[in-house]
């Protein structure tokens, strides 16, 4: 099997390092795994949002 | 300001925002959703047809619907009931909608089972109805602001549209002729026509009475001809020639008028009634079945009937379906059909009785609850006939092993489906009324929140756009306070389309019955208790409600006002309109007529008075106070036109029955923008209508959660300095769309013709039309037949490069395969890895654990902006949508400046484009220091005559001045709703600037000082959504089409600018030949192929380098050509349909 992590059609995360993500209702931070369906554990809530890049990056204001 | 007439002028104002407060400002999509859900539903499954299942195999079986419920939005999950709240619904492509449960009654078996839902549900879930948002049903209605924001709604929206899978669905009100009223109208040959478009639960027809050689004659569909209109009468029993005249009228020349149609029955030897079924049983078209056997009871009525036995059903049931015939009784429809006939005599006497068809009282709007119904009806019926057919096929068989339970075959989908599909296509299809219409719902633009308003009030009518006749585009004097004089499209559309006005109410249906009781109670005499003489007595009228007859008044006039009072007293619905038409009076309680309210007169006299304006205002009061209290009062087009409203308190005479409550609430919300509109010329209003739904801004509050397709947003909006009420009222003054630039109208630089505008750098610097463009990328991962599934994975290659420094177009991905949050992108980047099965049909061993080669790459990627242009991955959402499949979605975020021919405009129709973008160093300057943001050439007024952007100026820069924000609301100056110029210029003075608003000037360039004084102040500037990043495009080489081998077309696909058949024309004209050649081979297609002189067909060039000829076998005669690609192309695909192309070749 090719690569560290993905999902298959139910959501399915996997690999070494999971990668968090951030529940759109009540702000937990999440990690799923292969075949998980996309939840939040806390609550319920069926929306999560990636978290933020962690490389530096850099944005040019004009 | 408070410069209007002294007394209740300047108060009677505050009654529009208690209007909107109580109402809403899309109240009429709202109350027909709220119409439907409430009682009309339970009247479609209690209404005859539909009832009762029954069964042919089993005569004691019964279904039968007891009751209906629409529960409140929610969704179960994993077996979980979940409240649904829309923005879930939008992030997470699902629908907005609520089960529908029934209580039925049905048997199983021997015993009859009832079953009865609790608190406020049936037993059975029959469907799901996509609930209308802020309607009764929705999660939304009577939350405050902060609850709104917690369920991630913005309390400004207005609602009155659909969720349905993800996307916001309008269905836009339509607009139609009235049914089952009589419209007199004129043929092709100047004939005077009556027709009559029945329409019932049941069945819709359409009935004509025609001229014919001075005869009047039926003509209806389900008659092979026309048919005597006297014989039909004689049919409904109606006998003697005098009996005919006298229902229709003796007096005058009526009988004159009679007399050929008279003579064409005796013709016909038509006497008698049994003469004249004969007469139209002859007629009738087809002789088979009539269509009156009913959907529902369908099947058994094959027994043979006579043709006459057709004709008395046709007559019954058929024609003028509307006029009910209870048990064969003739005598309300001979009534109607003489009134109709009567009418039509009029209109031959004197030609101002014909209707007019464009009269906004002939017309009905139809809404979102009503569509909704229609579609509803049939869904159910369609339902019900499959619940038929399994109960035929499984009581038909003789054992069974286990009891058939009826409730246990219930399909949800039919009803689900059926509604989802025609919100999300707009297609609706209703098979017994045989319509078929298309682009009924349309998507909520959401480019602005005015847009999105705008769309709500939108009105499109069933005209095809393609005649060229202008009655029905013209705007009619009727339309005034109902519908928005300016706001219309241009082009096509152009007064198809129309908008609602800001105070314009939308009827639903009210109940009939207890309006004839108590028309009844004030007098009217039913028509069947009345001889045919006493019908025409003088000064009597027939009184009519929605159409039908109901019998006559002896006192009209006394009836009309005394049915009046009982309105104003609230015994009957606010909506119910009475009018005096001709000699009739009509009642009308039908749904879709448009109305407005205004406050009662008497004798000139407005009953509302400063103390109640007071209780208001200490909001003791509310609106409806106002209407149970009988001040007020809703009029409807028709009785619009037996009443005297005035303007103004001040125009009131002792005639006077009305009084207008405020004037500018005759336009609409997008036209309510424009400060100052009665300045300008009419058409740049109408121009400010279409480009306000384009200007960037603030979509709604929530727009930073929205994940929709494309977004624009201004990134520092203002509220303009010179706003209007309805700019208060909408809550535009909370979600702007666009800023207050500081424009000096001068020429400056030749960058300013045509419309161009001159911007300071600085300005732009600073934040002046900057916009941000939100696109989404999405996919969903989808499960297929064999257990296979799409994945997102990180490429090996990728992974093993670490974290750091991934190869190429992978440079973003997280370990999960999707891009990050907050990463720049560069052009052909991956957003979401996503790779699909290659087989998705075989079985496969183990699903889950399938090697990298069984998956090829169907990745999301960015394709990037020309010019080096950064943007950001803005957000990533992950969900699962209804089929637990999956949903990724990713907003790339664009910040953007203004640059050279981005197009901007003023509240006044006047657009421009970015001429020239200057230094601040180079713009000219005030004493003061000020330097203008742009500049404007003052060409731009002469022809407009837009002075309202002129007094706009003025008085925002008295606002700048005063600290305090300005008013130009239209026709606002008597009431103290707009500053006059007078007064702006006064202020002026008072902050030290000039009265007329100009400027010294000093030239940014020489330094020196201009020679004219220079207009200059603030004027509220809207950035459209048209950029010049999103459209240019050139190309020198590129891609082409793999057919024809010419250059692709478009944008999008890279495509070549077209050399066209005018710009040929020019070139051949001008005898450019070899530029033609070019352009239209050397650089497109040019072809070489080799032609056999002997035969002339093409033949092909063999590997060692010689040509042949395939047709003749040898080489011998080959000469080579070049030739456009597209010219072989056809002459073989000639060839193909055994036409043969011969190239004739000459040696030069």
């Amino acid at each position: 099997m090719q690569g560290t992590g993905g999902y298959g059609a139910g959501g399915v995360p996997s690999g070494p390092v999971q990668v968090a993500y951030i529940c759109g209702d009540c702000g937990a931070e999440n990690t799923l795994k292969p075949g998980d369906v996309i939840r939040c554990r806390e609550c319920g809530y069926r929306i999560l949002y990636k978290k933020r890049t962690k490389r530096v990056v850099q944005y040019e204001a004009r | 300001m408070s410069l209007g007439e002294a007394g209740l002028v300047n108060q009677k104002y505050a009654l529009l925002p208690a209007f909107l407060q109580a109402k809403g400002l899309i109240r009429q999509h709202v109350s027909s959703f709220n119409h439907f859900i409430g009682s009309d539903l339970l009247k479609i499954i209690r209404a005859k047809g539909n009832e009762r299942v029954t069964c042919d195999a089993d005569p004691n079986f019964y279904l039968k619907y007891t009751n209906i419920y629409v529960g409140r939005p929610s969704l179960e999950e994993d077996y979980i009931q979940t409240e649904l709240t829309p923005n879930q619904c939008r992030l997470r492509d699902q629908t907005y909608s609520a089960p529908i449960t029934v209580d039925v009654e049905y048997t199983r078996g021997k015993e009859v089972v009832i079953r009865k839902g609790k608190n406020n549900s049936g037993a059975i879930l029959i469907g799901r109805m996509p609930i209308m948002l802020r309607s009764d049903r929705c999660v939304l209605t009577g939350k405050s602001e902060e609850e709104l924001a917690r369920v991630g709604e913005c309390p400004l929206d207005p609602g009155g549209y659909f969720v349905v899978k993800g996307t916001e669905k309008v269905i836009l009100i339509q607009e139609q002729l009235s049914k089952n009223r009589i419209i007199i109208d004129t043929d092709s040959h100047g004939g005077i026509v009556a027709s009559v478009t029945s329409s019932t639960h049941e069945r819709k027809s359409k009935t004509n009475i025609v001229t014919k050689h001075g005869r009047l004659l039926l003509k209806h569909n389900a008659f092979t001809e026309d048919v005597n209109i006297v014989a039909v009468m004689r049919a409904m029993g109606v006998e003697s020639d005098e009996e005919v005249l006298q229902l229709v009228g003796t007096e005058g020349p009526f009988a004159t008028l009679l007399t050929p149609t008279l003579q064409h029955c005796r013709e016909e030897g038509v006497f008698t009634r049994q003469q004249a079924l004969d007469y139209l049983a002859s007629k009738v078209k087809g002789g088979s079945r009539p269509p009156g056997a009913g959907p529902g009871g369908g099947g058994f009525q094959r027994r043979t009937r006579s043709r006459v036995d057709e004709a008395r059903e046709i007559l019954a049931n058929v024609v003028l379906c509307h006029v009910p015939v209870v048990a064969f009784d003739y005598q309300q429809k001979v009534t109607y059909i003489a009134v109709m006939v009567r009418r039509m005599l009029y209109a031959m006497l004197d030609p101002s009785f014909i209707d007019d068809r464009d009269y906004y009282g002939n017309k009905r709007l139809e809404l979102a609850g009503g569509l909704l119904a229609l579609l509803f009806e049939d869904l159910f019926k369609r339902m019900n006939a499959d619940l038929k057919r399994q109960a035929d096929s499984s009581l038909s068989k003789a054992n069974r092993a286990t009891q058939f339970d009826i409730a246990k075959c219930i399909r949800t989908d039919t009803i689900t489906f059926g509604l989802e599909h025609a919100i999300s296509s707009g297609n609706w299809t209703i098979k017994r009324f045989r319509m078929e219409r298309k682009g009924v719902t349309q998507v909520l633009s959401r480019l602005s929140f005015i847009s999105a308003v705008g769309m709500m009030t939108r009105i499109t009518s069933q005209f095809e756009k393609t005649r060229k006749v202008s009655g029905p585009r013209a705007l009619q004097p009727s339309q005034w306070g109902m519908l928005c004089p300016a706001d219309t499209p241009e082009g096509e559309s152009c007064g198809l389309v129309k908008n609602l006005a800001l105070m314009t109410h939308v009827t639903t249906d009210e109940e009939e019955g207890p309006i004839a009781r108590l028309a009844h109670i004030l007098g009217v005499e039913p028509a069947t208790l009345v001889n045919q003489g006493e019908l025409r007595e003088r000064g009597s009228a027939l009184v009519f409600l929605n159409g039908n007859i109901l019998g006559v008044h002896r006192r009209p006039k006394a009836f009309v006002r005394a049915f009046r009072e009982m309105r104003r007293r609230g015994k009957v619905g606010e909506f119910v309109s009475v009018y005096m038409q001709h000699d009739t009076v009509q009642i009308a309680s039908d749904g879709g007529r448009v109305c407005r309210p205004l406050i009662i007169c008497d004798k000139g006299v407005p009953r509302v008075k400063d103390e109640h304006l007071k209780l208001l205002k200490e909001g003791k009061w509310t609106f409806n106070s106002f209407l149970t209290a009988g001040l007020l009062e809703y009029l409807d087009v028709n009785e619009e036109n037996n009443s005297l409203v005035a303007l103004y308190e001040s125009n009131c005479n002792p005639r006077t029955t009305h009084l207008e409550i405020e004037p500018f609430t005759i336009l609409g919300v997008v036209a309510g923008l424009i400060p100052y509109p009665h300045h300008n010329q009419s058409p740049r209003n109408t121009y400010q209508c279409a480009m306000g739904k384009q200007a960037m801004g603030n979509v709604a509050f929530n727009q930073l959660n929205r994940m929709d397709t494309l977004l624009y947003l201004l990134c520092y909006p203002q509220r303009p300095l010179l706003t209007t009420k309805t700019i208060e009222l909408v809550g535009f003054d909370r979600l702007g769309a666009g800023q207050n630039a500081t424009v000096a109208v001068m020429s400056y630089s030749g960058y300013d013709i045509e419309d161009a505008i001159v911007m300071n750098r600085a300005s732009l610097d600073r934040g002046f039309g900057r916009c941000i463009v939100l696109r989404k990328y999405g996919t969903s991962l989808k499960k297929y037949a064999n257990r296979t599934q799409d994945r997102i994975v990180l490429p090996a290659a990728a992974a093993a490069a670490g974290n750091a420094a991934r190869p190429g177009k992978f440079r973003i991905l997280d370990r999960d395969g999707i891009a990050a949050a907050g990463e720049v992108l560069s052009q052909g980047e991956v957003l979401v890895n996503k790779q699909m099965p290659t087989n998705t049909r075989d079985p496969v061993t183990a699903p889950n654990a399938l090697p990298d080669t069984f998956y090829r790459n169907a990745p999301v990627s960015w394709k990037g902006y020309s010019g080096g242009e950064k943007c950001v991955v803005d957000k990533v959402l992950l969900t699962s949508n209804d089929d637990c499949s999956c949903v990724v979605k990713v907003l790339v975020r664009h910040t953007r400046r203004p640059e050279l021919g981005d197009k901007f405009s003023s509240r006044h129709g006047q657009k421009g484009v970015v001429g020239s973008i200057w230094s601040q160093s180079d713009m000219p300057f005030t004493e003061r220091g000020l330097v203008p943001d742009l500049i404007m050439n003052p060409h731009g007024f002469p022809s407009r005559m837009t002075v309202g952007k002129m007094i706009e100026l003025l008085g925002s820069k008295a606002a700048v001045c005063t600290g305090k924000f300005h008013y130009g609301t239209a026709f606002g100056e008597p009431a103290g709703l707009a500053d006059t110029v007078d007064h702006i210029s006064q202020e002026l003075v008072e902050a030290g600037f000039s009265y007329s608003g100009k400027d010294f000037l000093h030239s940014g360039i020489t330094g020196e000082a201009l020679e004219a004084y220079i207009f200059m102040g603030p004027v509220y500037y809207q950035k459209l959504k048209h950029m010049v990043l999103d459209k240019m495009h050139a190309r020198a080489r590129g891609p082409r089409v793999v057919l024809t081998r010419q250059p692709t077309e478009g944008r999008s696909r890279d495509g070549g600018l077209r050399l066209g058949e005018m710009e040929r024309d020019c070139l051949i004209g001008y005898g450019a030949s070899m530029l033609l050649l070019e352009r239209l081979m050397i650089s497109s297609d040019a072809f070489e192929v080799q032609v056999c002189m002997q035969c002339g067909l093409m033949g092909y060039r063999r590997h060692d380098g010689t040509a042949l000829c395939g047709t003749c076998k040898s080489g011998a005669n080959m000469a080579g050509l070049r030739l456009p690609y597209a010219m072989k192309l056809l002459t073989q695909e000639l060839q193909s349909m055994n036409i043969v192309p011969r190239l004739i070749l000459d040696s030069q």
